[in-house]
């Protein structure tokens, strides 16, 4: 870590040296690499002055609550981005395993019971059976890329569909006829939903906003401070030069997958009980949000680049939005022509950064 | 070596293709009712062509009718049917579908079902292919509802290869427009609901409740109830009218009783509604909007919403957990309810009705949509014309009602649910 004190004593003394032309360029350059945060800012101004609900309490614990819910799949797919891939069968994945977790936790006395049979099924073993699920179709995602060098693009694209058909026959299976899977028990509505952390402004936190911090701290670990991560980063930005200096390509790639399909697997874990109705269109599209983040948050396409904390302003950036059009009570077709104008103008100033690099 | 290589890695690609297939037909067999996992070949209708249908596991054998009231059983005995539904995924149209699976079966129609996946291009190419397959009698679950171009074009492919069409569910036709597609083909029908009439029922089973209960939902006591409109998809004929009228109905009930009609709980909205931005009727819109809307409007800020309209359960049970993360709507002795409505009557809104947390929907009879359609292909597969069969299958039952001037039209009716009989 820099000492920022003395980063921006250097600056200045750099900016002391500088002619009048340069000077210019060194403010529009600093505008345009700052242009994210100065997005958010003047759209939370904005939004403040029109309705100044938006700087209260619970308007910050709703926030917080819809970032902790797209977190964790936006830092899996992150890493699939950082291989200049990308991942389309995040959604589905989310949807197969948000089933499967809704139907294996039902309360015992609920009628339409999916397992009418089963007893209590421990919690914990179904999000390690959603994660597990999660982590397979990853593992199968990373193969097929690694082994046949596909572009990830048409591999996610084939398991996508495989999976929602599996998921559309699991609807259709046991006599539950496509019917939506609820009726969770309580507790595992209390496990994802319950909070043991006190209310602030009349909302509640509820858990998974910690699991999600847990989920943010082992993925910055993961990035930051394994062989694994700094392998994935030498992968993303030249697989040969990696290949040459001994890192294992097709482990890396596989595992990157793995990892990301495991995040979905929790995701769907999670979104069963959150959502509190699962059908087989669940998920769909989810994965759109998380690429837009992650790409909002500055893990490019070209690979090899990104951060952790990149994606969570990614992911807090495309929330504000949503919270903010909401709060503005803009009209509806409105809103897509907005949110779609602001991913490509942060997307493209961002990228600005690294064509001027090269 | 690498020949062999490559030999056994297709044998694994084929096994693993057999595998799928084969779980397929297994879990496709538990859906329907006791259907048959191999085939036999059915007798072709026309007698020009003995072939089976295409998909193996859909289609089923020659069972006899299970009492079916419609028709006698076997009365379609192997006529091949096509049935296109717009989305599998769909929880109506899946009750429709294992509800029409069963009737086909007892009818000893040989069908195959095919999923257009929300996508018309997809559902126009599975009609020609299945056109020069030889069926006869398409029925078809339209994705582009309420386009008559799209009807004309899919009775235009029928017409070149002399098949029937039998529509069902979502309109062929746009309002206003009534008769312009029915009125000018009696070789096709059309069995559905009148898109406006789930709208107006929601309305009125939402006055109704107001009246009854009406200083229990007042929670700030200023005497006008504030609500807040969920919509399904901005350009769904269905999402617009029952958007539009759920309201206006329920308005209509208040206003007759000398009491203020709804206020929409965000004053600067110009629309009135929050729709699915992804057209997906999703429970993931009403959570989140709902939440959104919760961190404004709450009891302490005196603005609580005391009311809550959706277009469908889905969306109704997504409010309904935002609602139960804040402490209402759990269903238990002495918690607040706000009272939230959808429509369709799923299995888990029911449940969510009787443990008191979820108020009224509205029924949409899929069984009573099946067979329907059945008496339809039976009526069909005997010649008789199609206002004549669409006259006998209203004769049939209560819940049938032949529209307004047009002869080939069945509406099938709704009802308002609300757990109590």
């Amino acid at each position: 870590m820099k000492n920022p004190v003395n980063a921006l004593k250097q600056t200045s003394e750099r900016y002391k040296t500088l002619d009048a032309k340069d000077r210019k360029k060194f403010w529009i350059d600093g505008l345009l690499n700052n242009a994210i945060y100065i997005i958010l800012v003047i759209f939370l101004i904005y939004t403040y002055m029109k309705n100044s609900n938006i700087a209260s309490a619970s308007s910050a614990v709703n926030l917080l609550n819809l970032v902790a819910a797209n977190l964790p799949m936006a830092l899996g797919i992150g890493g699939c981005i950082v291989l200049t891939g990308t991942d389309l069968s995040a959604g589905r994945v989310v949807g197969l395993t948000g089933a499967i977790s809704a139907s294996l936790l039902q309360a015992t006395t609920y009628i339409n019971k999916f397992y009418a049979d089963m007893g209590e099924v421990p919690i914990i073993a179904v999000i390690l059976l959603a994660m597990l699920i999660g982590g397979v179709v990853g593992l199968v995602n990373g193969f097929f890329v690694a082994k046949f060098q596909l572009h990830p693009f048409i591999v996610t694209l084939a398991t996508q569909l495989i999976v929602y058909g599996a998921c559309l026959l699991y609807y259709m299976s046991n006599g539950n006829n496509g019917q939506p899977i609820s009726g969770l028990s309580d507790k595992y509505t209390n496990f994802v939903k319950g909070t043991i952390l006190p209310k602030i402004g009349g909302q509640s936190i509820p858990n998974y906003v910690i699991y999600a911090l847990i989920v943010l701290a082992i993925m910055w670990f993961i990035w930051n401070k394994t062989p694994f991560g700094k392998n994935m980063f030498a992968v993303g930005s030249n697989p040969e030069a990696a290949k040459v200096s001994g890192v294992n390509v097709f482990l890396t790639t596989v595992m990157v997958h793995t990892l990301a399909g495991i995040t979905y697997g929790y995701t769907g874990f999670i979104d069963a009980a959150r959502i509190a109705s699962n059908t087989a269109n669940s998920g769909q599209n989810y994965e759109s949000d998380a690429i837009a983040a992650c790409v909002i948050g500055g893990v490019s396409f070209v690979g090899g680049t990104g951060t952790i904390g990149g994606v969570v302003l990614g992911v807090v950036l495309l929330r504000i939005i949503f919270v903010c059009l909401n709060y503005l009570a803009i009209d509806q077709n409105l809103q897509y022509i907005i949110k779609g104008a602001i991913i490509l103008l942060a997307c493209s100033i961002d990228m600005r950064k690294y064509l001027t690099k090269k | 070596m690498k020949k062999m290589k490559r030999i056994s890695a297709l044998a694994v690609v084929l096994a693993m293709v057999f595998a799928l297939t084969a779980c397929g037909g297994k879990d496709e067999g538990k859906g329907t009712t006791a259907a048959p996992e191999n085939t036999t070949t059915a007798p072709a209708a026309d007698g020009e062509d003995t072939t089976t249908a295409a998909g193996g596991e859909e289609a089923t054998t020659t069972a006899p009718a299970a009492g079916g009231e419609i028709a006698q059983g076997g009365a379609a005995e192997g006529v091949k049917v096509a049935v296109f539904y717009y989305n599998f995924s769909d929880t109506y149209i899946s009750s429709v579908r294992t509800a029409l699976d069963a009737e086909l079966n007892a009818a000893g129609a040989v069908y195959q079902n095919f999923d257009a996946n929300g996508n018309q291009t997809t559902q126009n190419e599975s009609i020609d292919t299945a056109l020069t397959d030889g069926y006869k009698i398409l029925v078809v679950n339209m994705v582009t509802s309420g386009s008559s171009d799209t009807a004309k074009s899919i009775i235009e492919k029928a017409n070149n290869h002399d098949a029937q069409v039998i529509f069902f569910n979502r309109a062929i036709e746009e309002d206003g427009n009534e008769g312009a597609v029915l009125g000018a083909n009696d070789n096709i029908c059309f069995i559905g609901t009148d898109a406006p009439e789930a709208g107006h029922l929601q309305g009125k089973m939402i006055g109704e409740y107001l009246l009854a209960n009406y200083e229990t939902v007042d929670l700030n006591g200023d005497g006008v109830i504030s609500y807040a409109m969920m919509k399904g998809d901005e350009a769904n004929v269905e999402a617009i009218y029952r958007t539009q009228y759920g309201v206006e109905d329920a308005n209509a009930v208040l206003t007759a009783a000398d009491k203020p009609e709804l206020a929409y709980f965000d004053a600067s909205s110009q629309s009135g509604y929050q729709v699915d931005m992804d057209g997906q009727w999703s429970a993931k819109a009403g959570q989140e909007y709902m939440q959104t809307n919760l961190s404004q409007y709450s009891e302490a800020n005196n603005n609580m919403i005391e009311l809550v309209i959706c277009n469908n359960d889905n969306m109704a049970e997504g409010v309904v957990s935002a609602l139960q993360a804040v402490g209402y709507n759990t269903g238990e002795e002495g918690s607040k309810t706000i009272p939230v409505f959808g429509v369709d009557a799923t299995t888990s809104a029911q449940s969510l009705i009787a443990q008191g947390a979820m108020t009224g929907t509205v029924k949409q009879d899929a069984e009573g949509m099946a067979k329907a359609i059945r008496g339809m292909v039976e009526s069909t597969a005997a010649g008789t014309p199609m206002a004549d069969g669409i006259a006998a299958v209203a004769g049939t039952n209560d819940i049938y009602s032949v529209a307004e001037g047009v002869a080939n039209k069945l509406y099938v009716a709704y009802s308002a649910f609300t757990g109590v009989e």
